[in-house]
């Protein structure tokens, strides 16, 4: 009988004991990922959205089955575009052992790219510069979208070959272009030679450049001095409020040029703050609209609705879709180093990402490959124009199908 | 014989708890009651008053910078959970707006409570600003709204930082986003309130 109870009592001590470890394992399998997001700060009107849109992928990743069965731990933070901030955090996220980060801007990516490198983390980026893409000097940098410098070629070469050509002065003089963006600002003068490289191979006269700060609303004095260039063609490089504010002051000051916009600054609110003058104005998307009818669209929105039901359907925009795409990306990699049996920075890095060719993640983004040697994920880029109320295709301009000596031997890092 | 008894007694006890724990109610998508969220109070809990230097004027000790004062914000609220079973709160996120329209920062919170069955939790929710941030925000997402009201950022950065404290600034959480879990099922509760 003494025997019996022991052996009872041992038996429930050993029950607790196993599902105690049982759920210490469980949360042991957990899969720590990091966030660096700005919420608050100078890039804040594109940045919030993003932020939401990836902790909406991420939750919906987690439902559909997490990394083969492990779920996702995602903790992010508002850095507010502070770069100490951003360091601070960083170290933080390597505290609690992320193995890759989902960072925002040029401005954390630029001061953390040294340290995410030494550490071996990879860090996806909503900051698209060109130069993030040689795995030479920043091999765990990396981004889903064609990068700045590819953008703008891609609409410059758009608008020349399908604007241009309609002008009541093509074939009389070369067209005449000006670039307009914080000078001081890293994201924007990213793609400046790359630009400049552009506009003379297809013949352009360019103008000086004209400086706007990225919180600017009224840019009348811009405007005036555009007005002396005469420009058939501006390239905006800031983000939406202070383009807008240019594309409206253009307009009612009677500067007649057309406008391409660099994806942080062509979004859902372009039309909504420019009004009338945001038509025909164009810009590279590295993805689909919010809603748009694209593959995994569907999921987008209901994760939108479903984990920021407060926050209605008309302010959620293409950044939600941006930060997806860089979500999805990071998912299929981990997968891919997790059936190869090495989740860890390195092993995400060449056992996932670098093994992707023509990766397609659906949501109009263009198909993604990285190799050991190039980081550009895609070889050129959709571009869009405001038109009759909505957006719509005007070329998917390929880079490396039209100046494939130029792509595979000059351009790569700029 | 009697430490006999004893030692059945306590298994028997101890058994009975855990069947009646596994009798309670199972979460299911239909029986999940949405918990009730209310604003309880706002407050400053340390409060610097209102100042800001910019990156040419020499701090005393330090590196020179743009510096603001920093404004520490807590939002108390009061969670019920109506179910016959606890619930997780597994994070909060919403969006804290001065004057109704100015959005100055958005909290997230992924600290994880767990609220008794039927009874109400108070969940603190800590923030900070500083005249910096709230001057970066200002200027890129409320310039129009700035413009539309005649204001300039300093007046209305100055209003904020000298109102919030006598209460006379209204203070809205909007944007709310709860997340509550149960055994696997989930429930997003959407929230706004503000706070006079």
């Amino acid at each position: 009988m003494k025997k019996n109870i022991f052996l009872t009592v041992f038996t429930l001590w050993l029950s607790v004991i196993l599902l105690t470890g049982l759920f210490a394992t469980a949360v042991a399998g957990q899969i720590m990922i990091g966030g660096l997001m700005d919420t608050t700060g100078v890039t804040s009107d594109v940045g919030k959205d993003y932020a939401l849109g990836m902790s909406d992928a991420l939750k919906c990743i987690n439902e559909q089955g997490g990394v083969n069965g492990r779920k996702i731990k995602y903790i992010w933070f508002d850095y507010g575009y502070r770069i100490l901030n951003a360091i601070e955090k960083f170290k933080k996220l390597r505290r609690l052992e992320c193995v890759a980060i989902m960072g925002w801007g040029t401005g954390d990516t630029e001061a953390l790219s040294p340290s995410a490198n030494k550490h071996k983390i990879p860090y996806l980026s909503g900051s698209y510069s060109a130069h993030l893409t040689v795995p030479k000097k920043t091999p765990y940098n990396l981004f889903f979208s064609s990068d700045y410098s590819t953008n703008a070629r891609a609409c410059i070469t758009a608008w020349f070959d399908r604007k241009w050509p309609k002008h009541p002065d093509y074939g009389k003089r070369k067209p005449r272009f000006a670039c307009c963006y914080h000078f001081a600002h890293p994201y924007c003068n990213a793609p400046i030679r790359a630009i400049k490289d552009q506009a003379r191979l297809l013949g352009f006269v360019t103008g000086e450049d004209v400086s706007i700060s990225l919180s600017s609303v009224d840019a009348r004095s811009q405007v005036i001095a555009l007005k002396k260039i005469k420009p058939d063609l501006i390239w905006h490089g800031n983000t939406t409020i202070s383009v807008s504010a240019t594309i409206r002051d253009a307009r009612a000051f009677g500067l007649r040029s057309d406008h391409i916009v660099n994806i942080w600054g062509f979004d859902e609110n372009l039309p909504r703050l420019a009004g009338k003058a945001a038509e025909g104005v164009m810009g590279a998307t590295p993805c689909a609209f919010f809603g748009q009818d694209y593959k995994n669209m569907d999921k987008v929105v209901a994760s939108a609705k479903k984990y920021n039901p407060a926050i209605p359907r008309k302010k959620r925009t293409i950044r939600t879709v941006q930060a997806w795409c860089a979500a999805l990306l990071l998912w299929e990699a981990m997968k891919r180093a997790e059936n190869a049996g090495d989740l860890t920075g390195p092993g995400i890095m060449k056992k996932g990402f670098e093994t992707m060719r023509n990766f397609d993640i659906g949501l109009g983004a263009s198909p993604i490959t990285f190799t050991s040697s190039d980081h550009r994920p895609t070889t050129g880029s959709l571009v869009q124009e405001w038109r009759n109320g909505g957006f719509h295709e005007v070329e998917r301009v390929d880079l490396k199908k039209r100046w494939p000596d130029k792509w595979a031997n000059e351009w790569l890092g700029w | 014989m009697k430490k006999k008894l004893v030692l059945m007694t306590v298994l028997l006890f101890g058994v009975g708890v855990v069947l009646t724990s596994c009798v309670t109610v199972k979460p299911t998508e239909t029986n999940f009651k949405a918990p009730a969220i209310t604003l309880e109070s706002f407050e400053v809990p340390q409060y610097d008053g209102y100042w800001y230097y910019g990156s040419k004027t020499k701090p005393a000790k330090g590196k020179a910078g743009n510096h603001g004062a920093p404004l520490p914000m807590n939002f108390l609220f009061n969670i019920e959970n109506p179910n016959k079973y606890p619930i997780l709160l597994e994070s909060i996120k919403f969006t804290v707006a001065f004057d109704k329209e100015f959005d100055v920062v958005t909290v997230n919170s992924q600290d994880t409570i767990w609220i008794p069955a039927g009874k109400t939790t108070q969940v603190r929710a800590s923030t900070l600003i500083t005249v910096r941030s709230g001057l970066l925000s200002l200027l890129v997402t409320g310039g129009y709204k700035l413009k539309a009201r005649g204001w300039s950022p300093w007046k209305a950065l100055e209003r904020w930082w000298t109102g919030v404290t006598d209460y006379t600034l209204p203070v809205t959480v909007h944007e709310g986003a709860f997340v509550f879990k149960a055994d696997g099922v989930t429930k997003v509760l959407p929230f706004a309130a503000t706070f006079k």
